[in-house]
């Protein structure tokens, strides 16, 4: 702290101590997200908007209507890989950057599995899950590949006469069912991150959550971040 | 803008998933084009009245070694006579059939189309493209058994043999039919051509070609264009005619399975998160410690 500039009294600690460090506390909060987690997270996060508004209206025609938000059919059919290009390009800078934090556990092992529904039924013995629960490292590895998967049948649909006819109709199934996949997941990464869990949301705007918040949903990052041993 | 006094049986993308949006108002008489393999001399008087009739530009071409006008179908060449030399025993048989659009009956093209009413299948049997709302994605060229979508090059637009559509709907028989002077070439109604073939195949047989058939295929229930072979039992010599062709079963499978699928399983997850909420709440933490908590303390 020996660094930090005088300040006036109205601006917000927490904010500007989480321009660059994350893991510490700063009053009556805890910094989870620093900024530039915070900007790769959103990154990743419009694009995939990006990619999901202009691509659901060439999936199937009863997203029609959505075309027209970008100027057209033909503007979606333009826009969409290059979306799909940046989409791409913020994954891979998110996997690297998180990469040495979402390092499975043997024992988050069941989290494929009955660990799952047992936290969604908000039941269940909570107390090991560091920063990251079993859940939220598989969904993190999970995207990385269906980015992949989307990436390398996107290219395929984006120059279909340049590959043979199998790899094409292979390339319009992976595309599909990747998709499909991975928005079932994000609909529930939304729902988990908004509605179910007050609290979360601010984690990756503000960049901050409150002690309670840590001490309830990730007890061992809690102790390991206040030196707290309850 | 569709030609509109025809009536259109089947739009491209225009169903919840798949292909619809019949009109249902009218039936019209279906339209087949006869092309006898046996008497075309390769003359290409038909490739000629395509180009005029529909403005279509010349093409740079190259040789390749054959009379072929282009190696294959373009943008700017829907129609086009295709030289194939097959050595047989005792000589040499120089095969020559007319390759254009065939007009399925189940069109691999509209099938796999995700712009609605890109494709459109007239009640006549006749496959046309709508340009403007055509987005150049090039998923009818992996949906067409016979390799018949072909793209412009700078605005990506899908073209392809109209039937003559326009000249059609007034009455009129196609260019190519027009002018060919062989008679190898003929236009009536499905059941007239059929049996135009059939005749035509019945000469053949009794006439030192056993093998002679009419392809009319029924992996894609039968084509517009019926083309009578000699060697009906290769049709790949003729430009690699496909033997069996069909709508390919990976688009079947993705737009009839698949999407209908995937659209429950995502419209699912969402219901299912909101009666999550409905059925457990909120995961937060009840006391005064919780800034966020607008519970009631304890």
């Amino acid at each position: 702290m020996s660094a930090a500039p005088t300040r006036d009294r109205a601006m917000d600690e927490a904010v500007i101590v989480a321009r660059d460090r994350e893991n510490v506390v700063v009053g009556n909060e805890i910094i989870r997200h620093r900024l530039s987690s915070r900007v790769i997270h959103w990154c990743v996060a419009v694009t995939f908007f990006a990619c999901l508004l202009t691509g659901l209206p060439i999936w199937t025609p009863a997203f029609a209507w959505m075309a027209p938000l970008f100027g057209g059919l033909q503007v979606c059919r333009w826009l969409h890989p290059w979306a799909g290009i940046a989409f791409s390009l913020a994954s891979l800078v998110m996997l690297v950057a998180w990469f040495s934090e979402m390092e499975l556990r043997p024992d988050e092992k069941n989290w494929i599995g009955p660990r799952l529904f047992t936290y969604m039924r908000y039941q269940g013995d909570d107390a090991e899950i560091g920063k990251y629960n079993g859940g939220q490292k598989i969904f993190f590895f999970t995207s990385a590949l269906a980015a992949l998967g989307l990436l390398v049948s996107g290219v395929v649909l984006w120059f279909p006469l340049r590959f043979p006819e199998l790899v094409r109709e292979l390339a319009v199934l992976l595309h599909d069912v990747t998709f499909i996949l991975f928005a079932v997941t994000i609909v529930f990464h939304i729902y988990l991150g908004t509605a179910a869990e007050p609290g979360t949301f601010g984690s990756m705007t503000r960049g901050t959550v409150t002690r309670a918040w840590a001490r309830l949903h990730h007890p061992r990052w809690f102790k390991e971040v206040t030196g707290l041993k309850k | 803008m569709s030609v509109q006094n025809l009536e259109i049986s089947r739009s491209s993308a225009s169903g919840l998933f798949s292909s619809g949006n019949a009109t249902g108002l009218r039936t019209l008489p279906t339209v087949s084009k006869y092309i006898d393999t046996s008497t075309c001399i390769g003359c290409k008087a038909c490739e000629v009245a395509c180009q005029e009739w529909n403005d279509l530009k010349v093409v740079p071409t190259s040789q390749t070694g054959t009379y072929q006008t282009m190696p294959t179908l373009d943008p700017s060449f829907w129609n086009l006579i295709r030289f194939d030399e097959h050595e047989v025993e005792g000589g040499l048989m120089w095969l020559m059939r007319k390759d254009q659009c065939m007009h399925c009956a189940e069109p691999g093209c509209l099938e796999a189309c995700p712009a609605p009413g890109a494709i459109v299948q007239y009640a006549n049997g006749i496959v046309d493209v709508n340009p403007e709302q055509c987005i150049g994605c090039g998923y009818c060229a992996t949906g067409c058994p016979f390799d018949v979508p072909k793209f412009h090059a700078t605005t990506g637009k899908m073209a392809k043999c109209t039937l003559c559509v326009d000249r059609v709907s007034v009455g009129l028989e196609p260019a190519c039919i027009k002018a060919c002077p062989t008679g190898c070439l003929h236009f009536g109604t499905k059941d007239d051509m059929v049996a135009l073939g059939n005749h035509r195949v019945e000469q053949l047989r009794a006439n030192g070609f056993p093998n002679a058939a009419l392809y009319d295929p029924k992996g894609v229930s039968g084509t517009t264009v019926v083309t009578v072979l000699a060697h009906g039992d290769h049709p790949e010599w003729y430009g690699g005619l496909p033997r069996d062709p069909h709508v390919p079963i990976g688009m079947k499978f993705w737009k009839n399975v698949v999407r209908p699928l995937g659209f429950v399983a995502i419209v699912g997850a969402v219901v299912g998160a909101f009666g999550h909420y409905l059925n457990f709440g909120k995961k937060e933490v009840k006391g005064a410690a919780d800034s966020e908590s607008n519970l009631p303390q304890a």
